[in-house]
């Protein structure tokens, strides 16, 4: 897809070493078995990278992946920071 | 005299050390005195820019998860090799009758400390959900009940650096009840923080030797300044001798006695007379059905600090004068692992019993004038046939713990 659905990608795999087969755009929260800590966890990660807030309460467990990448461009692009993708 | 089925036997010992992970790693540095203290880019313009801590941690198997402040790492590490090396296997054995204790003088701080300056730097929706697990000092004992399947009691000690060995005291209490039939016992701590090292440098407990780190923890010796920052974890399977023997695991060694005490003198210092760990030694002693001249060999406490070493040099000096057991100071290899010593210190007594071998003491060179009655071991290991070893812990707070080990039969 594009460089901030592949770094999510990659910190899942690393750092919540999620071993879901065929990870895609499509894959859902409730697909990885993240618990809700760390579905918060998760966000906070992004938010660190991204220096953007990320509002973990909007998360639900049909949230997809493509769903979080269009979050955090959305709110870059609020901020007025589409670079940081 | 306590009967042959009562007594406690140590069937599995665990070690991740700065000498690396697995017991084997630490044997091998303090029986050739290799120091593990370097300089720390962590520490880089805090008085004090050195440290000990455990290499190759990233590349080391099992769970490395996010959930997990670093200590808590080093203690599964420990548990997996001690209870592996018991031939136990956690996937069959009766959970309900397993406990842990485990002790750490500092618990998840690295954690606290990040999230901490996290909160002040990005404000309070930017810190991990995981804060509370990863830093409370309990939590390395409830991980390793999660990934063990560890159902019987199950707590956490802390007695500042006596936290391990009184986590080993604990667990035989638990076993001699029969609240267990197996205790998963020892510590961890993973405190080389700015904060501690800072803090630990204003009070004047660490050594300065920055240009020369690898000479820095000289316990018993004239130019020693002060401690050296470590991390580490030690674990021991202890059960009750009839239950080892039912199963036929061999022990490496018997924990005979125990004793605790407290020096009721300052929150820091030692008494400088040394009274509490005496009564310690001499409890621990009676508690093994044993005096004085029995003792063959004494793992001591041997921080490397002013205060420590001459009180404890003091203490040995007037217990054992007739007798001379060898003693000897892991400190000065492997630094100063805080809640965590008391329990690699019984994994090294244990190991001294089982191969006959009594580590020398890192960087002793000129020996202080307080402890010239003892004979310390230096220089090469020594060969020595031990019947009766001794390991000494002493704590902030001024807690005294004294373990007495014996072979196995």
């Amino acid at each position: 897809m594009d460089s901030a659905y592949q770094h999510l990608v990659d910190v899942l795999t690393d750092k919540f070493e999620s071993t879901v087969a065929d990870m895609n755009p499509r894959t859902t929260l409730a697909e990885l078995e993240l618990d809700s800590l760390a579905v918060v966890e998760l966000f906070i990660t992004l938010q660190d990278h991204y220096g953007v807030e990320l509002d973990d309460s909007q998360a639900r467990p049909e949230m997809s992946l493509k769903d979080i990448v269009s979050l955090i461009r959305a709110q870059l692009n609020a901020e007025g920071r589409a670079e940081r993708l | 005299m306590k009967l042959a089925q009562e007594r406690i036997a140590v069937t599995g010992v665990g070690l991740v050390t700065p000498a690396g992970v697995g017991a084997a790693r630490t044997w091998e540095a303090v029986c050739t005195a290799r120091s593990t203290a370097a300089t720390d880019q962590n520490l880089a313009g805090l008085p004090v820019t050195f440290s000990c801590r455990v290499p190759g941690l990233d590349a080391a198997p099992g769970p490395r998860s996010w959930r997990h402040d670093r200590y808590t790492q080093l203690a599964l590490l420990a548990a997996s090799e001690a209870v592996a090396d018991a031939g136990l296997d956690p996937r069959a054995w009766a959970g309900t009758r397993v406990a842990v204790v485990l002790g750490s003088a500092a618990g998840g701080i690295s954690t606290y400390e990040e999230q901490h300056a996290k909160l002040l730097r990005t404000g309070p929706e930017s810190i991990s959900p995981l804060t509370l697990p990863a830093f409370l000092p309990n939590m390395a004992a409830g991980q390793l009940a999660i990934e063990l399947g560890i159902r019987g009691p199950s707590l956490h000690t802390a007695t500042a650096c006596a936290s391990g060995a009184t986590a080993l005291i604990t667990a035989a209490q638990l076993l001699r009840d029969d609240l267990c039939d197996i205790a998963i016992a020892g510590a961890a701590d993973s405190m080389i923080t700015r904060l501690c090292a800072a803090a630990f440098a204003k009070m004047g407990a660490l050594s300065r030797r920055n240009e020369q780190p690898e000479s820095a923890s000289r316990p018993f010796d004239t130019q020693r300044d002060g401690f050296v920052l470590a991390e580490g974890a030690g674990i021991l399977v202890l059960e009750r001798s009839a239950d080892a023997a039912a199963r036929r695991a061999r022990p490496y060694g018997m924990l005979d006695g125990c004793a605790a005490t407290t020096d009721a003198h300052g929150v820091t210092a030692p008494d400088p007379e040394g009274r509490g760990l005496h009564r310690a030694f001499e409890l621990a002693l009676a508690d093994a059905d044993a005096t004085a001249r029995h003792v063959d060999h004494v793992n001591a406490h041997g921080t490397s600090t002013l205060l420590n070493d001459r009180m404890e040099a003091g203490v040995l000096s007037r217990l054992f004068a007739a007798v001379a057991p060898s003693v000897t100071s892991a400190k000065g290899a492997l630094g100063h692992t805080m809640g965590a010593a008391g329990a690699i210190e019984a994994v090294l007594a244990v190991l001294t019993l089982q191969h006959g071998l009594v580590p020398p003491i890192a960087n002793l060179c000129a020996v202080d004038p307080a402890a010239r009655p003892l004979d310390l071991v230096s220089g090469r290991a020594r060969q020595q046939t031990v019947d009766l070893a001794l390991s000494a812990s002493s704590g902030f707070g001024g807690h005294n713990t004294v373990l007495a080990f014996r072979p196995a039969i």
